[in-house]
């Protein structure tokens, strides 16, 4: 006898069944797998993931207070073809806002043809003026992509943001499947899973080819504001992992535009930094003139071609959220293709008859801010207060630019160990994308958040989401093969709930 | 006069720190560039203590010279000196209101159509403004505002600092040539005329002799879009001349100051500005 399954009344598309009780066939064997065990074996296991994450300090830092990034024992699986298919959209996207960005910054061609209107990069706070001019010898401005995908009640992949400043999450990914292989290493010889440990190596590999050509043998570091950072856990793995040095605004010095790192053994010269710091806070003389975690003269030595920034400088401007609603005329102007990925259905506030309408009914729908990010200044229309919508009618009125709104989207769900059953809970998806400058490569599978609140919908860690380990199945058909015995490809009831107990929740409604 | 003027200038700034500065990143934005008014026939830029230059273009379009300093010195001095060679530029028909309105001309411009928070004004002021267009066509228009903060503001150096507002110097009704040059973008951006700041010298007097050597002055005034960039100087309350030598372009002053920089050590006071010019055609 296994854990209990709540049923999952939500509406959404459920990640794992197809209907009450029946698994997708993609997760036949997981499902089996999990019902092996019992609850209690289960919240043991689920405790020892979360052991593992505090000795291993994967932490990330909000409001002040270190927090584990909870995850969930119950891992998530896309199939071999599902997944090509998404990865291709999300490189097919990465090399559309890459197309856009050496154009903005460079021809402006989009302008001219009448695709776009000049005044949304000019009115973007992160169109970065300073930066016009500075490009990697190879044209990458976006090493790493993080693009957030959701899946909406048809089981369609939509793409709900780009992120191509500084995506972080990474790091979750990779310590996901070293904490699940650890804890649960008997699912994965039921399961040939895609490896994500090549991530590193693939960072890495792009990064040198983004190298200024007169390095003979070019020096990597990762620049971090800091232990204070969110991020800073990841920022000390991925150098680690990439053998690289892990440094701070005061370990390297700008002289006639070179960059040189202060080592114990005397200065060494920089050619790439792969920087988690803000635009705004990168380099003083042109940015934020009281950043104390910045370089001073960084941007002028990327300029002058002796060191590479990398994301680029300026790349705000491509995941602003106004902008966003025009990636899929980049894909078709840029590269002639047709986008293989849908955007949510976004309305652009500028506009006024989308103005009036959405102010006409604010309570159906999501308004997000352009730039924010982490789920901040979000407002969900059907979940808000009177006085919420109020005060938010107000700051459209004042600045529809600073806006969009979404038709809210029933995020799929995901089977979720809470407490001591297993219920759906809202999920999206992080892919993260690295590009070299030949080929965009995409890792198998990206972070899964999940909304750990029943109903919620923000995924985001800095709202008490959790994640959990994503998996690309080699081969669809690989769940049926192995080891074990054979599974029937036949959908086939999962049994029902255990009623001595009272693990089994009941359908609480409409949420 | 008229026809075309050859002038070499000279510009002198830089600071004297109360000690030793060390660790000291700059861009000067000194170094006129040629234009359809004026043709550059030579420049330079020499900073003390010696240290090497770069040069780039920046996004508006404003020649600009960086350098660092990283030995402790007690004073940075910049020098840059240029042979110019100039000529006014002819007044051109304007566009009318429905075109300067176009969708089209309203998104090329928006940069120079939005106020910046240099430039921003309250409304009251605005909206006075805002009714002058019906008086005439655009050259008559931004003239009659260029009067009217000339009239309004008075030229009082030192009555405001680097940093201030246009809403500042206007509510003191006093300023330099930057604080009117703002006040006036401000209107001229709230009547729908794209209108950009413009940094560079002035020759001071109307009729120059060969050879004689005079204090001139690092100078702001303002270009509108009316069909093509037009210059008119509103502290002066006269078109730009064959006497305006172009440096560079911004929304604002903070796009196009003439020195910026950082530095590490005590505090610091600007050297002045100096600028010499000299017809020598």
């Amino acid at each position: 006898m296994g854990v209990a399954f709540e049923r999952d009344v939500s509406g959404a598309w459920n990640e794992m069944f197809s209907a009450p009780g029946v698994a997708r066939p993609l997760y036949e064997r997981l499902l089996a797998d999990l019902n092996a065990y019992q609850p209690q074996e289960l919240r043991q296991r689920s405790e020892q993931l979360s052991r593992t994450f505090i000795d291993r300090g994967v932490t990330f830092a909000h409001s002040g207070e270190e927090r584990p990034f909870p995850l969930d024992l119950v891992p998530r699986i896309l199939g071999a073809l599902e997944w090509d298919r998404l990865s291709r959209g999300i490189a097919q996207r990465v090399r559309a806002l890459e197309a856009f960005l050496d154009d903005v910054y460079g021809a402006g061609r989009i302008f001219d043809e009448g695709l776009m209107p000049r005044a949304v990069i000019t009115s973007s706070p992160h169109f970065c003026r300073a930066a016009s001019g500075v490009t990697a010898p190879n044209g990458v401005r976006i090493t790493v992509a993080g693009i957030d995908v959701i899946r909406d009640e048809h089981g369609n992949f939509c793409v709900l943001e780009d992120n191509v400043r500084i995506p972080s999450g990474v790091s979750y990914v990779i310590e996901n499947r070293r904490a699940m292989t650890q804890t649960f290493s008997s699912l994965f010889s039921d399961h040939r899973v895609h490896p994500v440990d090549a991530y590193p190596s693939r960072l890495f590999a792009a990064l040198l080819a983004a190298a200024p050509r007169t390095a003979d043998d070019p020096v990597i570091v990762v620049l971090s504001p800091g232990v204070h950072n969110a991020a800073y856990f990841e920022h000390v793995l991925l150098a680690r992992m990439m053998g690289v040095e892990l440094v701070e605004g005061r370990d390297l010095v700008c002289r006639s535009n070179h960059v040189y790192m202060r080592t114990t053994n005397g200065e060494r010269a920089v050619h790439v930094i792969y920087r988690r710091v803000d635009d705004d806070w990168l380099d003083p003389l042109q940015f934020r003139p009281d950043s104390v975690i910045g370089v001073a003269g960084l941007i002028n030595a990327a300029r002058a071609g002796n060191v590479v920034i990398s994301n680029g400088v300026g790349n705000g401007v491509a995941d602003d959220k106004l902008v966003y609603t025009y990636v899929p005329e980049f894909i078709r102007f840029y590269l002639g293709e047709k986008p293989l990925l849908d955007n949510v259905e976004t309305l652009r506030l500028e506009d006024e008859e989308a103005r009036t309408e959405v102010l006409g009914s604010l309570a159906d729908y999501v308004i997000k801010p352009v730039d924010g990010s982490g789920g901040k200044g979000i407002v969900i229309g059907p979940h808000a207060t009177k006085a919420e919508l109020r005060s938010l009618r107000k700051a459209i009125s004042a600045a529809p630019r600073r806006y969009i709104a979404q038709r809210p989207v029933a995020l799929s769900t995901h089977p979720t160990f809470v407490g001591d059953t297993i219920a759906p809970r809202h999920v999206d998806l992080r892919p993260f994308a690295v590009n070299d400058g030949d080929e965009v490569w995409v890792l198998p599978g990206g972070l899964t958040r999940v909304a750990l609140g029943e109903g919620e919908l923000i995924v985001n860690s800095s709202r008490g989401g959790g994640s959990k380990d994503t998996w690309v199945l080699n081969d669809e058909a690989v769940g049926f093969r192995g080891a074990v015995p054979p599974a029937s490809h036949r959908p086939r009831r999962y049994p029902p709930p255990p009623r001595q107990n009272d693990e089994f929740v009941e359908p609480r409604g409409e949420q | 006069m008229s026809g075309r003027l050859g002038l070499s200038i000279r510009h002198d700034t830089g600071f004297n720190y109360d000690g030793m500065a060390k660790a000291s990143y700059n861009e000067a934005r000194m170094t006129p560039r040629s234009l359809g008014t004026q043709q550059v026939q030579s420049s330079r830029v020499a900073v003390r203590p010696v240290v090497p230059l770069s040069t780039h273009v920046d996004y508006f379009g404003t020649i600009v010279t960086s350098f660092d300093v990283q030995e402790t010195h007690p004073r940075l001095e910049v020098e840059a000196v240029s042979e110019v060679e100039s000529w006014a530029a002819q007044l051109v028909a304007p566009l009318d209101w429905r075109e300067l309105r176009g969708e089209r001309l309203v998104d090329r411009f928006s940069e120079y159509l939005w106020p910046t928070a240099r430039t921003a004004l309250v409304d009251g002021l605005v909206d006075e403004v805002r009714g002058w267009r019906d008086r005439g066509d655009v050259h008559e228009c931004v003239e009659a505002v260029s009067s009217f903060v000339r009239d309004e503001v008075s030229y009082v150096p030192g009555a405001t600092s680097v940093s201030a507002t246009a809403q500042e110097a206007w509510d003191r009704r006093k300023g330099v040539c930057q604080d009117i040059t703002h006040v006036t973008i401000g209107l001229l951006r709230a009547m729908g005329i794209p209108a950009r700041y413009v940094s560079g010298y002035l020759y001071p007097t109307a009729d120059p002799v060969i050879d004689d050597v005079v204090e001139g002055q690092s100078h702001a005034w303002v270009e509108y879009f009316s069909g093509s960039w037009t210059g008119i100087d509103p502290t002066n309350a006269i078109r730009e001349t064959q006497r305006h030598i172009i440096v560079g372009f911004g929304r604002d002053y903070d796009d196009v100051a003439p020195l910026k920089g950082i530095y590490q050590g005590p505090q610091s006071t600007q050297l002045g500005v100096v600028v010499t010019m000299r017809r020598t055609h």
